[in-house]
């Protein structure tokens, strides 16, 4: 039997020599001979999976073997799509991802457990919210925005982003512990059940407070994650549908009415809908996005081979490497490498949703669902913006976006994915039960059947 | 709660299946309806990116080549246009994504579009180049026709009879085809240099049109060159009567005469006994009406015009008087005028006009042919021996004596044609006509707008030299 960490690095191998072949594509059709630029970076970038994979060994080795390779991957990719638009975004983002490694393994270290997490919900869900209050009130405006804190030295952070992993793990303890009234409604409002107030209250004074804050901070599609994460979390503890439709109606609602008061969101939409209308200014980023893909064709003219940067070194669609990550890969890889990137982040997602069935408890299995909820829908959102399948939204790639914010935050949330992994699987939180106890149990379980056939 | 997570699970899952579903809609269904939106950046970008293959002149000259350059340390290949403004509207340019002229008809080939090419490239197979393509334009006739139209504005087409392959395309006035695509608003638009006279430009043919109703008298068998007419100053007709040119009246003559001395009123008479089948029908046998099948873009279709449309040749209610001596609505390109000269060279059949000769892939296969096409017989032989012979009276005494070449022992055969207008230094001079008139090689078509002077005086000797540069040039 092959252990989960034996394994894991198996997959790691190829993940990281593709990185190097792409790297080197890259650089042979970017310069006229060899350019060692990149290589110590990439070793480095290597050195640094490879001390995460060190600290699963001896912190969770029970863990998935399959997230990190996955996570490794789409990273991978990600740099060398930077490295080829921009080798000093790359290297920034090298940098980034050394910052990333650094707090998985300390996520690792620090957190044998994640279960004390449960124990301080609210301190940790009034953090997520302060992150955001602090954003809007120092934030720094981009492109319309209020998302970034300046720290000095022409760094910004993104708060939002770690606010995002706080508010799941928040909502993780607390609809664990309103569960069962969720899931039993006691009464009917205009026909929807509904659970008592007590439960649901906070909850919703929770969701507006933070969306509330979106919109303030400008942010249409963090607002949006929040929401589909809190929906998908909602559906997760109750098992009820009713209120991830009745939590959509009241989303379109509000964006209807939002549609008209924020003209940002207007003209997003708009975009979405008729792009070409408007090619040389709003439509412009879209636009150029579709030309690109179509550029790519199904085969992709290959790493470094593609027009993504003009000659005075402005890239085709301006935010690339930001939210336009995605047209960046699947222009230069073709329809088969933009498939590829998708299948991986499915396999990122199914792992997570593995992760979260095994879990023991429903804490675990909520923040599992939650997290991994988290990661899918940021990307569905940020590649069906920029693919026209949706309106675009700016939210952040994981793994492949330019941006050190979205890579610390989405390393730590994969270091709780592998720790709650690695709990379920080592079986420890569950009392140990002995043979006797067992055959005990077991007498008991049939006593309750024998009992509900006489009742029926 | 494991129900819910696969739920969810399932529901990311389609998400993801739409977003695969899109992905594919964009770069492989779409793809090609993007890729030709007009401002597409990729679609100039990926044009550089091919080393596009040459296009040579019949003499050997290279008309069009592509150059390898380094921008920004990436190798982009830079279009050359070595013949300056020869040729230009014809060779095209291909430059921002508009590409015209024989750049676009052949845009397949020389940017190595075609066959297995594609896949080749992209599996990296194979360069992106383009194959090489043949063209039948000489370089020595196109400079003798260009320096004929010099200063002014007109076209000339020359072409053989026997095959259709042109062998001239001068439309003036020309431009720097360089400037194209090195900085193509530097370029003077002064009297529409970008447009190809040859093929786009629309005339009224004046009497050089008297060949096609001289062609159906004759078929119709209601006329022989002998055939006498009583001559006089005007012909009545219920669009007002038809005189002489210069109001001349002329006695008795017979239907060479006429001929020879452009008589209006003989062949308005004709063309009223011929009547709108017979003229619609050799109206149709010569091409008009219909898209000259040459291998260029953005051709001209010749024929009844009025507010852009073209009407039937046969339309009953027509002036065939007025017809039948080039008026009446008529429009023609210099082009299908050379079909006509052509198809009376070539025994009454007509050739379809050819600018190429064939595609040669860089490793020097066939790639195409220019194949000829013939487009079907105007007149019989023997008419058409007898309207050459007419139509060397022309040359000989008549009309068109500026474009004889007796001075090197050569017979042409010709028609001019004055086409005049309310202002009379907006005349509208033609010359068509062909050379050796017993077997000929090449037959010219000659326009010049906006002059004061007839055909015979202003067209006929620029075809005289390009017919005496195409017979040198032809041994």
């Amino acid at each position: 039997m092959i252990s989960p960490r034996t394994r894991e690095l198996a997959f790691l191998i190829p993940a990281g020599v593709l990185g190097l072949v792409g790297m080197a594509s890259v650089a042979s059709a970017r310069a006229d001979g060899f350019e060692p630029g990149p290589i110590p970076g990439a070793l480095g970038v290597l050195a640094v999976f490879l001390a995460m994979h060190v600290a699963l060994r001896l912190r969770a080795p029970l863990a998935d073997s399959y997230l990190l390779p996955t996570v490794g991957l789409l990273t991978a990719i990600g740099l060398v799509e930077l490295y080829r638009i921009s080798p000093d975004l790359a290297a920034d983002q090298a940098a980034w991802v050394a910052v990333g490694g650094a707090v998985f393994i300390g996520v690792l270290v620090v957190l044998p457990d994640h279960r004390v997490l449960e124990r301080y919900r609210y301190l940790i869900g009034l953090t997520g919210v302060g992150l955001l209050v602090i954003t809007m009130i120092f934030g720094t405006r981009i492109n319309g925005a209020r998302l970034w804190i300046e720290i000095g030295g022409g760094q910004t952070l993104q708060l939002g982003e770690f606010a995002k992993i706080l508010i799941v793990i928040f909502l993780a303890a607390y609809l664990r512990d309103k569960r069962e009234l969720l899931a039993v409604p006691t009464r009917r409002v205009m026909g929807v059940p509904t659970p008592p107030m007590s439960a649901l209250g906070p909850v919703l004074v929770f969701l507006a407070a933070s969306l509330g804050l979106v919109v303030v901070l400008n942010d249409f599609g963090t607002a949006l994650l929040f929401l589909g994460v809190f929906l998908a979390m909602i559906y997760l503890a109750s098992g009820r549908v009713a209120y991830t439709i009745f939590g959509l109606v009241v989303f379109l609602i509000g964006s209807a009415a939002v549609y008209t008061v924020v003209p940002r969101i207007e003209t997003r939409v708009q975009n979405w809908l008729t792009p070409f209308d408007d090619a040389q200014n709003q439509g412009f980023q879209l636009v150029q996005s579709l030309y690109a893909l179509a550029e790519g064709g199904v085969l992709g003219p290959g790493l470094g081979r593609a027009f993504l940067v003009r000659g005075d070194g402005s890239t085709v669609v301006p935010a690339l490497p930001t939210d336009f990550m995605f047209t960046a890969v699947a222009t230069e890889l073709g329809y088969i490498g933009g498939v590829g990137i998708l299948l991986g982040f499915l396999v990122l997602i199914q792992r997570g949703f593995v992760i979260a069935a095994q879990a023991n408890d429903g804490f675990s299995k909520l923040l599992a669902g939650g997290l991994t909820a988290t990661i899918g829908l940021q990307a569905i959102l940020i590649i069906g913006g920029v693919i026209r399948l949706i309106p675009l939204t700016g939210v952040t790639l994981p793994f492949m976006s330019y941006g050190g914010s979205s890579v610390v935050t989405n390393f730590a949330l994969i270091a709780l994915l592998l720790i709650i992994s690695h709990r379920s699987r080592s079986g420890a939180g569950v009392p140990r039960v002995g043979r006797r106890d067992r055959a005990a149990m077991a007498a008991a379980r049939r006593e309750r059947e024998r009992e509900r056939e006489a009742v029926a | 709660m494991n129900r819910s997570i696969r739920r969810l699970y399932l529901t990311l899952a389609a998400g993801f299946g739409l977003l695969i579903l899109m992905l594919g809609y964009w770069q492989v269904v779409a793809a090609d309806g993007l890729k030709d939106r007009p401002g597409n950046e990729q679609t100039a970008q990926a044009d550089k990116l091919i080393d596009r293959g040459r296009i040579v002149s019949a003499d050997g000259k290279v008309l069009a080549a592509s150059r390898a350059v380094r921008v920004k340390g990436q190798k982009v290949f830079q279009r050359l246009y070595p013949q300056g403004d020869l040729a230009a509207q014809t060779i095209g340019y291909t430059s921002a994504g508009a590409k015209t002229g024989l750049e676009n008809t052949y845009d397949r080939y020389l940017s190595g579009s075609f066959g297995t090419q594609p896949l080749l490239q992209r599996l990296n197979l194979k360069e992106k180049d383009g194959a090489n393509v043949e063209v039948s334009l000489d370089t020595r006739v196109q400079a003798v026709a260009q320096q004929g139209l010099s200063g002014l504005r007109g076209a000339a087409v020359a072409l053989d009879p026997r095959t259709g392959h042109v062998i001239a395309l001068a439309s003036a006035p020309t431009f720097d085809l360089q400037l194209a695509v090195d900085d193509f608003d530097a370029i003077p638009r002064e009297g529409g240099p970008l447009l190809n006279r040859t093929v786009q430009g629309l005339y009224a043919p004046g009497s050089t049109f008297k060949a096609v109703t001289a062609s159906e008298a004759l078929e119709s068998g209601m006329y022989t060159p002998d055939s006498m007419f009583p001559g006089g100053s005007e012909f009545d007709t219920p669009g007002g009567p038809i005189r002489n040119f210069g109001g001349a009246t002329y006695g008795p003559h017979t239907l060479t005469t006429a001929l020879t001395f452009s008589i209006n009123t003989t062949f308005a008479q004709i063309g009223d006994e011929l009547g709108a089948d017979r003229m619609g029908e050799i109206m149709d046998a010569y091409g008009f009406g219909d898209r000259p099948p040459i291998d260029l873009p953005d051709v001209a279709t010749s024929g009844r015009r009025q507010d852009g449309k073209v009407l039937p040749n046969d339309d009953p209610d027509e002036d065939t008087a007025r017809l039948a001596i080039g008026q009446e609505k008529l429009a023609v390109t210099p082009v299908q005028m050379a079909m006509v000269a052509g198809a009376i060279a070539n025994q009454g059949r007509v050739m379809a006009p050819r600018s190429t000769i064939r595609v040669i892939s860089r490793g020097g296969s066939l790639v195409q042919r220019g194949e000829t096409e013939d487009l079907g017989q105007a007149m019989s032989p023997s008419n058409a021996a007898e309207l050459t012979s007419m139509m060397e009276d022309v040359v000989r005494e008549g009309t068109g004596t500026a474009a004889a070449l007796s001075s090197v022992g050569v017979t042409v055969a010709g028609k001019t044609g004055t086409a005049e207008s309310d202002d009379p230094n907006r005349n509208q001079a033609w010359f068509i006509g062909f050379a050796p008139a017993d077997d000929p090689v090449v037959a010219v078509a000659v326009v010049i707008e906006d002059t004061a002077e007839t055909g015979g005086v202003a067209a006929a000797p620029v075809a005289a030299s390009i017919m005496d540069e195409a017979l040198r040039v032809a041994g």
